[in-house]
């Protein structure tokens, strides 16, 4: 079988600084990927060149077979790969609406349209509206993001992501900063999504996230140290000693 | 007041104006006014919409001016075929310029598009045998547009109002498009665009052609209006205006560079008849705008007025 993402000998280095060295990653369709690691370990500079948001000095990225290094961040998102942000990059002026509206244009052909009134699409509203059900915010979709709570900016990074409907969707801290109720309740919504989505998630919380989790891969200097299973992964030596500090 | 009826009476207001003016020195004025308002909505789809600051805007202005004006005097065309050899080499210019400024964005560039403007007048000033340097090429006379004898100041007008009118029209559906909405996107936040799939370069590089050529269109009516073009047009106190009518009428409104350009055209042109340092004029001006509506003034005036009724409701 053709893994959803397959990472093969990657390598960034800033400067004098690796930031990611030589990591291998082969992802399953369907799979629930979790990369886990102490700041700075390199998980979102890893994120950020499989996006191509940065460029790697070497390796290579597959996405279902399909070559992504040489590619550019849009041409990526066209192949089926979507990603949320650590630090929310929404936009604050517009409506909860807009944003997915802009979302779903991004894979769209009449994004190029500059004659047609954007507001007289009544399918994409629609969709966007069926995509801010989804996350629970389909109430709130004529609110400035500006007007929200963080945890329902964080729903809205979600649902900009899963409108897109992506083969890999990509994950990065989807729970940072939440209260124990807002965790669980994204918890259940990332349970929502069905299989044909293949999931790698960066986070923190091991509550939520070795549950969630299939398989695991521990980062550490930009190297991958250990993977396995959720229980191969927690019962290393390896693992206690680097991430779990004891 | 619904879109379609405002849209209605903004034409009627256009076309009345000069039966509600005094004379033909306050239609010429108009005349002038149009013709920045023009270059304004044109800048604004770059500077408002897209997030990127120009300061060689003047060029495509004053190369469509120059390329018209010798197409008509050296080559020996007609009108038409002038005027859409001017807006073809203005609006390739922008292209051009376009993909040597979009290699940064910011002051980056800013600092581009400033050294390209400056290269387009030294070479206007420089250049003799094509431009006639200092002393600008003449034009024998305005054109006889579509029936419309442009050589009177209501015909010129009439002519600057209809070109003025489709603009904003085209303009405004523009900004209310899906490309609109993706080109403020990408002047928001342009690496979540590129990872939502828009191609945020080419985004910007259209909004910088479309630009120009509401550029070019500008040089052109200016170009008939004074029949005169010399390197003044594309020197950088030209784009610097043109830049300050946005601003100081609201960048990313529609309304705010015309606004901003009856403003600076009227100062220029009447207090300068009073005051001998109108610039420092236009300079309070500026300052008390920038101070008391930081976003201009369209949306500074529209703030006072909700806040105004918002207790009686």
């Amino acid at each position: 079988m053709i893994p959803a993402l397959e990472v093969t000998n990657l390598a960034k280095r800033f400067g004098g600084l690796p930031a990611t060295r030589d990591v291998s990653l082969r992802v399953m369709p369907g799979e629930r990927r979790l990369i886990i690691g102490p700041n700075g370990a390199g998980k979102t500079t890893l994120f950020n060149l499989i996006t191509g948001e940065l460029t790697a000095d070497a390796g290579s990225v597959r996405l279902f077979g399909a070559e992504l290094l040489r590619l550019s961040p849009p041409a990526r998102a066209h192949l089926g790969l979507a990603r949320t942000y650590q630090i929310l990059t929404l936009f604050p002026r517009e409506t909860l609406l807009h944003n997915v509206v802009l979302a779903l244009l991004g894979l769209r052909r009449d994004r190029w349209d500059a004659w047609g009134t954007l507001a007289r699409r009544s399918e994409l509203r629609e969709a966007a509206r069926l995509a801010l059900d989804r996350v629970g915010l389909g109430g709130s979709a004529a609110r400035l993001v500006a007007e929200t709570s963080y945890g329902e900016r964080r729903r809205l990074e979600l649902a900009m992501a899963l409108s897109q409907h992506p083969r890999v969707l990509m994950l990065d801290e989807p729970l940072a900063g939440l209260s124990q109720e807002e965790r669980h309740a994204i918890r259940d919504l990332l349970d929502t999504i069905p299989r044909d989505v293949t999931i790698v998630m960066i986070e923190h919380d091991m509550d939520v996230a070795l549950e969630f989790a299939e398989r695991i891969t521990l980062l550490h200097y930009g190297e991958v140290i250990v993977e396995g299973t959720r229980a191969e992964v927690t019962s290393d030596p390896r693992t206690r000693e680097v991430y779990l500090g004891h | 007041m619904s879109g379609p009826l405002r849209g209605l009476l903004a034409l009627a207001l256009l076309a009345g104006l000069p039966w509600l003016l005094p004379g033909d020195f306050y239609v010429n004025l108009a005349s002038q006014v149009l013709i920045y308002a023009l270059f304004a909505i044109g800048l604004n789809l770059l500077v408002g919409y897209g997030g990127l600051t120009s300061l060689g805007h003047a060029a495509y202005f004053g190369v469509s001016a120059y390329a018209c004006a010798w197409l008509t005097t050296q080559a020996g065309l007609g009108p038409a075929a002038a005027a859409a050899g001017a807006l073809a080499l203005g609006t390739a210019t922008a292209g051009v310029f376009g993909v040597l400024a979009l290699r940064a964005s910011g002051l980056g560039f800013l600092m581009i598009t400033l050294a390209l403007g400056q290269i387009v007048w030294g070479m206007a000033y420089r250049w003799v045998a094509l431009t006639g340097g200092d002393n600008g090429i003449r034009l024998a006379d305005r054109p006889v547009v579509l029936g419309l004898d442009a050589t009177t100041p209501i015909g010129f007008y009439y002519l600057a109002a209809g070109v003025f009118a489709i603009a904003f029209y085209t303009i405004r559906r523009t900004a209310l498009s899906p490309f609109g909405a993706c080109l403020r996107g990408s002047r928001d936040q342009p690496r979540r665009m590129a990872a939502l799939g828009h191609n945020v370069w080419l985004l910007r590089w259209l909004a910088f052609v479309m630009s120009g050529f509401w550029g070019s269109a500008a040089g052109l009516l200016y170009l008939y209006y004074h029949k005169f073009v010399s390197p003044q047009v594309l020197a950088l106190q030209q784009s610097a205006e043109g830049l300050l009518m946005v601003i100081l009428g609201g960048a990313s409104t529609l309304t705010g560079p015309v606004v901003g350009a009856v403003v600076i055209t009227l100062v220029k042109n009447l207090a300068s008849s009073y005051v001998d340092r109108w610039y420092a004029l236009l300079g309070v001006i500026f300052i008390v705008a920038v101070v008391f509506m930081p976003r201009g003034m369209v949306p500074g005036v529209a703030g006072l007025w909700a806040r105004r009724r918002a207790p009686q409701s």
